[in-house]
């Protein structure tokens, strides 16, 4: 079974840590910082969240919809795709790669009660096809909380679960689900929800013989987002939004 | 709004907690643990970039040269098409989405995601996607022929190795998907298709999904129906990979017998079929059959010797089609247990695909499959092909299609088959009676009918978004 993520687009679609902070040259022209993309990153992510819980979807359809909005903008600006439009489409596409389809037209209904932008459904609909080209069609992804729910069974940490998953969902407030291995992000999530609820499990990571230098990694990239970008000030968000070629 | 998106706080999610999640996600089997990380690190360092369909310089319109129309499909029309960066002929599948209110089709989506992550020889290569002109192209390899024209040509003798040959490829495909958590749903002749080079691959994915976690729950209205497994028929909803196997082993039959094996012509009358073959399960055999939500209670027949059905068969493909045909989806063989079957490796070995016999040329009009629905030489083969995405009157339509088996039956010339078919009416019942009790809960299962008939309808309007009341979409997840 473990064949399975290694053998899947995924996988192959992984990159490395340095590329995937990497400022687009339409964005730098414009004066984008990696600091902003960090942000713009972030905001719609949380965006995207925001949107979910309104059109009422599965936590995989979120987590996938902002794995295809990270991953759309390694290749493309956001100069060139405007992410407010991007955000509301990857939901919409990630809702039917994960089988539990919502209407194009709910999305576009929210989107215009939570912002200014006034696109409409034809909009959305240019934009999927586009999004399909820029993901290369792959649509398939895997996501860390399978394997962690296996993984703290087999630990035997069943306590750890609600501050384990949390930790899960904040870690599509970075880039790492673009860069690790599923199954590597859900064990530094317990790694770290270890240190936090002070449970010793060093014997079980060692037993695992896994790279605690991998581990160490993605750890440091949450620490990084506790630390620095849990809450961004309103200011710094619209900077970098305002950058952005204005549409509307 | 924005703050309170920063602020939304982790455990804000905790409740959405999906239990039911990926099945691919599954557990990375903690013994393998070392070597993935290992495999991981070692590719790290090499990784090359997204692999892309190779030159694309050149615009896709441009690269495939259209041809001739190949057929229609249920949701796009097929070109044959020439790839002059490969000099290979391919086939393109256009979907028109000009006015459509949803997008790309869910259909076509479910396709190319799932073709995307197989490549393997026995299943259908996806070569390229592109949109054009209002329209999302699928480039495929470009396949010959199909298993259905095969089995229907009246003019190829298939050998005992020909049928192995084709058997195995099948379970090759089958087993790949398989590992892959990827239920194939639709197999049938029809989407078997056959390359150039022999080769025979699976096609036509837009039924499948990924499958994996126990409690998913799946619609039942899947596969052509008289490939339909005895656990699908009785409306299970968390079935697994062997849904493809029993499909796989009505097809060996059909390759023995040059006819489908199993044709009802409704539920009710393909399950009292697959009992008058195989015997009314006893409790023992098929413990947890009573809980199905379909469950009606037939009249025990014992099962007539697998023998008399196929007097042709070896004893190993016997052994192998009643490993295939286990009633209880629990006991039945996987795909990769068939593979290692010794039906695979006892004499005679699996013809070489390309020593396979191929079908007659066909008219230059249409090259790829010949119309062979009202050839003189016999009984039409005819699978209820477009059955299976018309979901409102499933049962009807594969009524109208026998009706049209049998009367072409009747209307033509006997057919000369190696076997003694007409042998097989007598030892074979027509099939298995409902008793008192079964007959009792059918009647309320014909009144919950028409519920699930109108669930349908609601289904399909969903996906062609007739429904205007936003709320509705908190039932969106739907059972597919
Ligand atoms: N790869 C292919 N090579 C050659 N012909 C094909 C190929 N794929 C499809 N076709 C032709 O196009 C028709 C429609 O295909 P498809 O869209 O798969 O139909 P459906 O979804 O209704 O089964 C097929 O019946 C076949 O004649
Ligand atoms: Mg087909």
């Amino acid at each position: 079974m473990a064949a399975n993520f290694w053998t899947s687009s995924h996988c192959k679609e992984l990159l490395d840590a340095e590329k995937v902070g990497i400022v687009h040259p339409l964005d730098k022209e414009h004066g984008l910082t990696q600091e902003d993309v960090k942000i713009i990153k972030i905001h719609m992510s949380n965006y995207i969240r925001t949107l979910s819980q309104s059109v009422k979807v599965r936590q995989r359809v979120v987590a996938t919809a902002i794995t295809y909005f990270r991953r759309v903008y390694t290749r493309k600006g956001f100069t060139e795709y405007d992410p407010q439009l991007v955000a509301p489409t990857c939901l919409y596409l990630a809702s039917k790669a994960e089988e539990s389809t919502v209407q194009a037209k709910l999305v576009i209904f929210y989107m215009k009660r939570y912002t200014k932008h006034r696109y409409e459904i034809k909009d959305m609909l240019e934009m999927e096809m586009k999004l399909l080209e820029a993901l290369d069609y792959y649509l398939v992804i895997y996501h860390p909380y399978h394997p962690l729910i296996q993984l703290l069974q087999d630990a035997n940490l069943a306590e750890l679960k609600v501050t384990a998953w949390s930790l899960v969902n904040d870690t599509y407030r970075t880039d790492l689900i673009l860069t690790y291995a599923p199954y590597m992000i859900a064990l530094a999530c317990i790694y770290f929800a270890c240190i936090v609820m002070e449970k010793d499990a060093h014997t079980w990571f060692e037993e695992l013989r896994v790279d605690m230098n991998e581990i160490k990694n993605i750890s440091m990239e949450i620490v990084d987002y506790y630390d620095n970008y849990r809450s961004i000030p309103e200011e710094k968000i619209n900077s970098a939004l305002n950058k952005l070629p204005q549409r509307f | 709004m924005r703050e309170e998106q920063n602020q939304l706080s982790a455990n804000n999610d905790i409740n959405m907690v999906d239990l039911n999640q990926h099945p691919a996600d599954s557990n990375p089997e903690l013994s393998e643990g070392t070597d993935n990380v290992n495999k991981n690190d070692n590719s790290k360092g090499s990784r090359a970039p997204p692999p892309h369909p190779p030159p694309k310089q050149l615009d896709p319109s441009e690269r495939y040269r259209k041809g001739i129309t190949l057929g229609q499909g249920t949701y796009g029309t097929v070109y044959k098409a020439f790839d002059i960066v490969t000099n290979k002929t391919v086939a393109v599948k256009k979907i028109h989405l000009g006015n459509a209110k949803e997008g790309v089709n869910v259909t076509a989506l479910r396709e190319i995601k799932l073709l995307k992550e197989l490549s393997h020889p026995n299943i259908i290569q996806l070569i390229d996607a592109y949109p054009h002109k209002q329209n999302l192209h699928i480039v495929f390899e470009f396949m010959e022929s199909d298993l259905e024209t095969v089995i229907k040509d009246r003019n190829i003798v298939l050998s005992p190795a020909d049928i192995k040959s084709y058997m195995q490829m099948t379970l090759k495909g089958l087993a790949v998907c398989h590992k892959k958590w990827i239920l194939h749903r639709d197999m049938k002749p029809n989407n078997l298709l056959i390359a150039s080079d022999g080769q025979l691959k699976l096609g036509d994915f837009g039924l499948a999904r990924l499958f994996g976690s126990p409690n998913r729950r799946f619609t039942h209205q899947v596969f052509a129906l008289w490939y339909r497994a005895p656990e699908l028929l009785f409306g299970s909803k968390n079935y697994g990979p062997v849904v493809d196997i029993w499909a796989a082993g009505c097809i060996f039959a059909e390759l023995l017998l040059r006819r489908p094996f199993l044709q009802g012509t409704g539920d009710l009358d393909q399950i009292g079929k697959v009992f008058a073959a195989f015997g009314t399960p006893r409790q023992s055999q098929w413990p947890e059959v009573g809980t199905l939500p379909d469950f009606v209670e037939f009249q025990f027949v014992p099962a007539p010797p697998l023998r008399s059905l196929f007097p042709m068969a070896s004893e190993d493909a016997l052994d192998l089609l009643s490993k295939m045909f286990t009633l209880d989806p629990k006991n039945r063989i996987s795909a990769q247990q068939a593979l290692e079957h010794r039906y695979f490796s006892s004499v005679p070995a699996p013809t070489r695909p390309d020593l396979l016999p191929k079908p007659s040329r066909v008219d230059s009009a249409n090259p790829s499959r010949p119309p062979q629905l009202a050839s003189p030489g016999g009984p039409v083969v005819l699978s209820p092909s477009k059955a299976r995405r018309v979901m409102l009157f499933p049962n009807n339509l594969a009524g109208i299609l026998s009706k049209q088996v049998s009367q072409s039956a009747s209307g033509g010339t006997p057919i000369e088959f190696d076997m003694p078919t007409h042998k097989l009416r007598e030892v074979y019942p027509p099939r298995s009676r409902i008793t008192e009790s079964g007959k009792k809960h059918l009647k309320r299962k014909t009144m919950d009918m028409s519920a699930a008939l109108d669930e349908c309808a609601r289904e399909q309007e969903s996906e062609s978004n007739l429904d205007p009341d936003p709320q509705h979409s908190a039932k969106k997840e739907k059972h597919t």
